[in-house]
């Protein structure tokens, strides 16, 4: 009895060492991350050379971002991917809108702080929306811009509105086999933007801002008489400016401090 | 090819050894066939000892002799005033080993407290002639009616024993090292509070259960580093018919355990890991096997009602007649559960006799019928519940839930003919299982370009697995002696085959309509499995048990729905929203269907060193190989079946005695497991799926005291799980899991019209260290309490079962990944924490009659 004994307290004992051993080591890999973001313009960003020698003096630019994403996949050059949203890729997320003034150079914090990991991200993505990304219709203004163009002895000032909805900035399909070729969700997603870091807890993201491409292939020759770019694709002028707000990487640079 | 040739050598030889012994050989049987309850090993002491001076064996003409009382004590009449005094029966249903000992005596009449006690504590102080088969003693149990007579001379009575027929009963097979867990119901299982059956595996070292599926879906099953889910892990048997389910979409050998009333567990038999050559497909964490019976003989009705709209009602009975064997009872169940979306309706009837095949034999009949429907809440995003945007037992999804569906039939043969005993079992089974869940919201329906435009429909999953199953198995165990020694060789078969039907659609959540079919399987599964099992005693301190098993299963898929996708569709027929395309590229025409069959065999050799018991401890070392077929939706023509293969050991001690009357069993394990390909949650899927090769590294310690008043049982399971490319933890799986389950009883010092007024008191403590989640997450742990008291006078029960009696608000599965419940102005499209809630306290009140 006394050996039983004994012998069973040894294996208490042997158990208790092997279980101390165990438990509570050991990671998954990887962790979560949270960390600020925020947004400025680039230097000289009121004074911009645009197309056909026009120069653009900006009083206001204002650009609403909706939310940023950042996601562990390789930009693919001409990629016909349809789907705006590809589940399993992405890495960290930003969903406090911000409404950014682009002609300052100061870091414009957005509200909340962004969550994710700390995997590498390799793309990032601006969302340029007020609501559902798939809606047909959204109203949310999305860049607020005036200022003045001018050409030797021309001086043309200018203001334009743009949003983003199915009726204004959507590209019907060309080939009715696919009637879906181009989702209203890809004209408000500015993606992607090639991006090589790898967030970590209490950093911030910054998101640079250059107006200058906004206006690289706009001729303000098309501009209206009454100085307003319509907030559809109808005027050349208008369709280039839309153009270059979601020119990825010419218009957006995001890198981790 | 080599192994082949050893197992056939191996199934050849040991036969031939041991019918060649002569008859004279002058040595008693094998061991008593008859499981103990929650013994350690049944070492070698625990057979007969070989004596050379006993009668030889016949060979003749098989003739069976009943056990007999030898020597009995009567027992005293209970302190009762001479006016309420009068004649008492009490029925108790006892085993008697080989060498005549009494042992795990039971009253199966309706509870009669100080009597009950009195008539097991004067059985068990009996002597017995054993039984006796073609003059050999053998084991065998009967019932014994003990008669307190007050009109008999002085203050005893003498004992009237009605010795029934010799009966075999299922002849449980040996145990094979620590790890096996035997447990008999008992008060456990009445005075804990179990929601159903599978919450009985927590007797048994390390077990987890959750559930994200609701009160009708299996019960998701952790055990020894593995995330069982619902039984993928884990071969479940009931009556020793496999219950999970080949082919289910869900998961490919899930397993609800809601048919099982638990009132009518009797016993079950836990083998954690691969070491018995008996256990086939998915016993990859390890087996469990319910054995249903009905102890308490007579009519018993009782209902429960309490917290969130929840009743049962339940009817059993047991002729009074016939052993625990024969049985029918009802279950009749209802809650509009805690939260949001938690309602449930069930109802299950099962019955069972049992009876003698002429002198030599047995036969079984078990019947069954189960039906369920329920909704489930499903998980809520941390960041959700901390912001107030949900509760913390709300939903988001309001469709979830299902519905599920099972009858069967089950018939079982014994024959004992000499020394060799044969069984054969048979059933049929047919089943509906629906089952619709949603893990991730708003995230995966993909838009392609040859849709209508549509935004994230919903991901809702509905899921319709049907499946009707053969099943066909069978042993014959030969007992013999070779080396002097007792020794005992079982062959046995095991078939099945299953049609299954599964098909699984999206649904969209604003119309609750079907938008996508993402599978459609009709498949025929086949499983065929041959196993050799050798109880070989090596000598009186030692015996070797294991032998090797070898199955073929084969697949014949049919999937309805193989094109979801055309690289160059055609522009003039175009696929559009279809899900299941009849084109390939550019636009020729195929059938949207796609056959496969193929096969696998493996070959899993196991064996169990068991030594002792040396003063009541019985070390032992095991190894054993598992195997878990694949899931149909994998299968490839002609491809090679690839089969997750298991190997796992395990050192164990196990220590059984009974120090001042007291029994104790005491159990200690350490075990690796090693798995070539695991399953592994995932979220987008609502199921595992196919992942690397794992690792586990654990230990495990138990004990079981129990005396006149208590019976006390826990444990401790301590596990790393890695990965074996990274080392990394694996995902969910709890690195430490303690139970403890406690009842006292006795009587009260009080009566009511001159009988006792007995109480019973039971205590579940459960506790879950932090469970590892992906990205270095660590889950809270959990920390229950469960409840019960109740009161009896003679026929009459009333109680009080209170689960979560600290009404602690925790989370019982917890998970990082990405979900979007547009509960956020953006899509959410990063990994968050989302858990599934645990139950808060819930109190039944309970009221039972036994007639």
């Amino acid at each position: 009895m006394r050996a039983a004994t004994r012998a069973a307290l040894a294996g208490i004992i042997a158990f208790g060492v092997v279980a101390g051993g165990l438990v509570g080591c050991g990671s998954t890999g990887g962790s979560v991350v949270a960390f600020d973001v925020a947004a400025a313009g680039v230097p000289g960003a009121s004074l911009i050379e645009a197309a056909a020698g026009w120069h653009v003096t900006l009083s206001r630019a204002t650009l609403h971002i909706g939310a940023v994403y950042l996601n562990l996949a390789v930009p693919i050059s001409g990629s016909q991917e349809t789907s705006c949203i590809l589940p399993g890729i992405y890495t960290a997320q930003e969903l406090s809108g911000l409404d950014v003034d682009t002609l300052s150079t100061a870091l414009q914090p957005f509200p909340a702080p962004a969550t994710g990991t700390d995997d590498e991200a390799r793309t990032g993505e601006i969302w340029l929306t007020g609501g559902d990304v798939n809606a047909d219709s959204d109203s949310t203004v999305i860049a607020d811009i005036a200022g003045t163009a001018s050409r030797g002895a021309q001086v043309l000032p200018f203001t334009a509105t743009v949003t983003i909805s199915g009726r204004n900035r959507g590209i019907p399909p060309s080939d009715p086999a696919q009637p879906s070729a181009h989702p209203i969700c890809k004209q408000r997603i500015v993606s992607p933007i090639p991006i090589d870091l790898r967030p970590r807890d209490g950093g911030t993201l910054a998101i640079l801002i250059d107006t200058a491409s906004w206006f690289s292939a706009v001729d303000f020759t098309a501009l209206p008489a009454d100085g307003v770019l319509p907030d559809n694709n109808s005027n050349s002028a208008s369709q280039n400016l839309f153009t270059g707000l979601r020119a990825a990487a010419a218009t957006f640079q995001l890198s981790f401090r | 090819m080599i192994r082949l040739s050893l197992l056939m050598l191996l199934l050849f030889a040991l036969p031939r050894l041991l019918y060649a012994q002569p008859a004279d050989a002058g040595v008693p049987d094998a061991p008593g066939p008859s499981p103990q309850p929650d013994a350690g090993p049944a070492g070698p002491e625990a057979g007969p000892a070989p004596s050379p001076a006993q009668p030889v064996p016949s060979s003749g003409p098989s003739t069976e002799e009943p056990p007999r009382i030898a020597q009995q004590t009567p027992p005293p009449y209970p302190d009762v005033p001479k006016v309420r005094q009068k004649p008492v029966d009490v029925v108790v249903h006892v085993e008697v080993d080989a060498g005549g000992a009494p042992s795990n005596p039971r009253v199966i009449s309706p509870p009669n407290p100080p009597f009950d006690d009195l008539a097991v504590a004067s059985v068990l102080g009996w002597v017995f002639e054993p039984a006796r088969t073609g003059g050999q003693p053998v084991a065998s149990h009967l019932t014994v009616t003990v008669r307190f007579d007050p009109a008999a001379k002085g203050e005893t009575i003498l004992v009237q024993g009605k010795l029934n027929a010799l009966e075999r009963g299922h002849q449980a097979a040996p145990e094979v090292g620590a790890q096996d867990v035997r447990v008999e119901a008992g008060k456990l299982a009445t005075e804990i509070p179990h929601k159903d059956a599978t919450e009985l595996l927590s007797w048994a070292p390390g077990f987890l259960l959750t559930n994200e599926g609701g009160e009708g879906h299996a019960e998701q099953i952790f055990l020894r580093g593995f995330d069982a889910r619902e039984g993928q892990d884990i071969e479940m048997r009931v009556n020793g018919d496999v219950v999970n389910q080949v082919g289910n979409l869900h998961g490919n050998g899930y397993a609800d355990l809601h048919f099982i009333i638990p009132e009518l567990v009797q016993s079950l038999r836990v083998v954690e890991g691969p070491y018995d050559p008996r256990q086939g497909n998915f016993a990859v964490a390890g087996s469990a096997d319910y054995e249903l019976g009905l102890t308490r003989r007579g009519l018993t009705g009782s209902y429960e009602v309490g917290s969130f709209g929840t009743q049962r009602a339940l009817l059993l009975w047991g002729s009074p007649g016939s052993d625990s064997h024969n049985f029918a009872g009802v279950e009749l169940y209802q809650t509009s559960g805690f939260g949001q979306n938690r309602d449930a309706r069930r109802a299950t009837a099962l019955g069972q006799v049992e009876s003698k095949l002429g002198e030599d034999g047995l036969w079984r009949l078990t019947t069954g019928a189960y039906l369920a429907d329920y909704h489930s809440a499903g998980v809520i995003r941390e960041d959700d519940y901390a912001a107030g945007r949900k509760g913390f037992y709300d939903t988001y999804d309001f469709g979830q839930g299902g519905a599920g569906s099972r009858a069967f039939v089950l018939g079982d043969l014994e024959v004992q003919h000499d020394q060799v005993t044969a069984h054969h079992q048979l059933s049929l089974t047919a089943e509906t299982m629906r089952l619709r869940e949603d893990f991730t919201g708003y995230l995966l329906d993909q838009q392609t370009s040859f849709q209508q435009p549509h935004g994230q429909r919903g991901d809702l999953i509905d899921l319709e697995s049907d499946a009707v199953t053969a099943q066909a198995q069978g042993w014959m165990r030969r007992t013999g002696a070779l080396a002097g020694q007792p020794q005992e060789l079982e062959l046995g078969y095991f078939a099945r085959v299953d049609r299954s039907s599964s098909q699984q659609y999206r649904i969209e959540i604003a119309t609750q309509h079907p938008y996508v079919k993402e599978a459609d399987l009709d498949a025929t599964l086949g499983d065929v499995g041959l196993y050799a099992a050798l109880n070989a005693r090596l000598a009186r301190w030692a015996a070797l048990r294991g032998g090797v098993r070898t199955d073929l299963f084969t697949y014949n898929v049919i999937d309805n729905c193989a094109v979801h996708e055309v690289a160059h569709p055609s522009k003039v027929t175009p696929p559009g929203d279809a899900s299941c395309l009849s084109q390939q590229d550019f636009g020729r025409f195929r059938e949207p269907v796609q056959h496969a069959t193929t096969s696998g065999a493996v070959v899993l050799p196991r064996a169990s060193l068991v030594l002792g018991p040396f003063a009541g401890l019985s070390p032992s070392l095991s190894y054993g190989q598992g195997v878990r077929s694949i899931d149909p939706s994998y299968i490839s023509q002609d491809v090679a079946t690839p089969f997750a293969r298991i190997q796992s050991y395990e050192a164990g001690l196990a220590y059984k005695g009974s120090p001042g009357d007291i029994d104790t069993s005491l159990r200690l394990s350490g075990f690796r497991t090693q798995v070539d390909r695991d399953l592994i949650f995932s979220e987008t899927a609502g199921r595992n799926v196919l992942a690397n090769g794992t690792t586990r590294l654990g230990a495990s310690l138990s004990g079981r005291v129990s005396g006149s008043w208590f019976d006390q049982n826990a444990s401790v399971t301590v596990v790393r799980s890695t990965f074996d490319d990274t080392g990394l933890l694996i995902p969910y799986v709890p690195d430490v899991v303690v139970r403890s389950d406690s009842v006292v009883f006795g009587d009260l010092p009080w009566q009511l019209d001159g009988k006792p007024l007995g109480a019973v008191g039971g205590l579940g403590v459960t506790f879950v260290g932090p469970r590892a989640l992906p990205f270095s997450q660590r889950s809270d742990t959990i920390f229950t309490i469960d409840g019960s008291l109740s009161l009896t006078w003679n026929h009459y029960t009333l109680g009080v079962k209170a689960a979560n009696l600290l009404d602690t608000r925790y989370r019982l599965g917890e998970y990082n990944y990405s979900s979007d419940f547009h509960s956020q102005a953006e899509p959410t499209l990063t990994i968050a924490r989302q858990f599934t809630a645990g139950a808060p306290r819930t109190v039944l009140l309970h009221l039972e009659v036994t007639l």
